[in-house]
């Protein structure tokens, strides 16, 4: 395998030494373009006290393409559809090879606080969200106690 | 070139698929749309034309495992068809195909519906007598 570009070694490292408060990432040993990603819900959230598990992809093109993302764990929100995908200006149009690994994770986290029903993915739970907030938040607060849950 | 992690090369084929950006004669998408793992897909190909095969849809289910694309999907005929690489009961016997048999990691379900169909356009399968039309396995 073609050896690491210093970019990526660097930003593992200092994900590594000094990590994002409330996300860790790790490479995984046989593939060191892939991270393991866990992520908290941000406080005062309806994801809040869950625990989400990511999946994160360095192309070959990074940094002149974004890192792939996925969530792992099911969660209810309007820019994250079933498969984990998550709608996201930075990750498509508005990415920027200025941009890292720890800012892009910073800006999932920042959708967790705040979704956006008025640019969805999941389109039936947008129309939830904004037929009835108060519901959808409830929802979005019973699936993250179902699953992203902390683990034993 | 790194090695893309199955994930994330089975969710560009998805997206390949979603958008019609595959070979029109065939097509492929997640058995069950919210199927996280994306192991269970469906697949379809249209019968090549001037062959016994002309106007037939067939449908074959296709699963993933947790090692693709570091090995070969399996696959396997929903409709009935009359092919040397395909058994009594619809699977593709992989000693048999080509692709399956000598499977890179770069191949795609798209390339495994393609050379299926080429198989049943070649000349010395296009005129196999088939099965009647919508009969199925199981």
């Amino acid at each position: 395998m073609a050896a690491l570009p210093k970019r990526i070694i660097k930003e593992t490292e200092r994900l590594i030494s000094d990590p994002v408060p409330g996300i860790t990432a790790y490479p995984d040993e046989a593939n060191l373009r892939a991270f393991t990603v866990t992520m908290n819900g941000p406080d005062s959230s309806p994801y809040e006290k869950g625990i989400f598990d990511l999946e994160l992809y360095l192309p070959d093109d990074y940094p002149m393409c974004p890192p792939k993302v996925r969530f792992l764990t099911k969660i209810y929100h309007p820019n994250i559809d079933k498969l984990g995908r998550i709608c996201l200006d930075v990750l498509k149009d508005n990415w920027s090879p200025a941009l890292q690994i720890r800012t892009i994770l910073l800006s999932i986290q920042a959708l967790l606080a705040s979704p956006n029903p008025d640019d969805p993915l999941a389109n039936d739970v947008a129309d939830d969200w904004k037929k009835d907030e108060p519901k959808a938040i409830e929802v979005a607060k019973e699936w993250t106690a179902k699953y992203a849950k902390a683990k034993e | 070139m790194s090695k893309i992690p199955r994930n994330f090369k089975l969710l560009e084929e998805l997206e390949k698929g979603e958008k019609g950006l595959s070979a029109e004669s065939i097509s492929y998408g997640l058995s069950n749309q919210d199927d996280i793992t994306m192991t269970h897909w469906n697949g379809t190909i249209l019968g090549p034309p001037h062959s016994s095969h002309e106007n037939r849809i067939y449908s074959l289910n296709i699963v993933c495992g947790e090692k693709y694309p570091d090995e070969p999907p399996k696959v396997n005929f929903l409709s009935k068809i009359n092919l040397p690489c395909v058994d009594g009961e619809g699977n593709v016997v992989v000693s048999q195909f080509e692709t399956l048999k000598n499977w890179k990691r770069s191949y795609s379900m798209e390339t495994v519906l393609l050379e299926l169909r080429k198989s049943m356009a070649s000349t010395s399968n296009k005129k196999l007598v088939q099965p009647p039309e919508g009969s199925t396995y199981a």
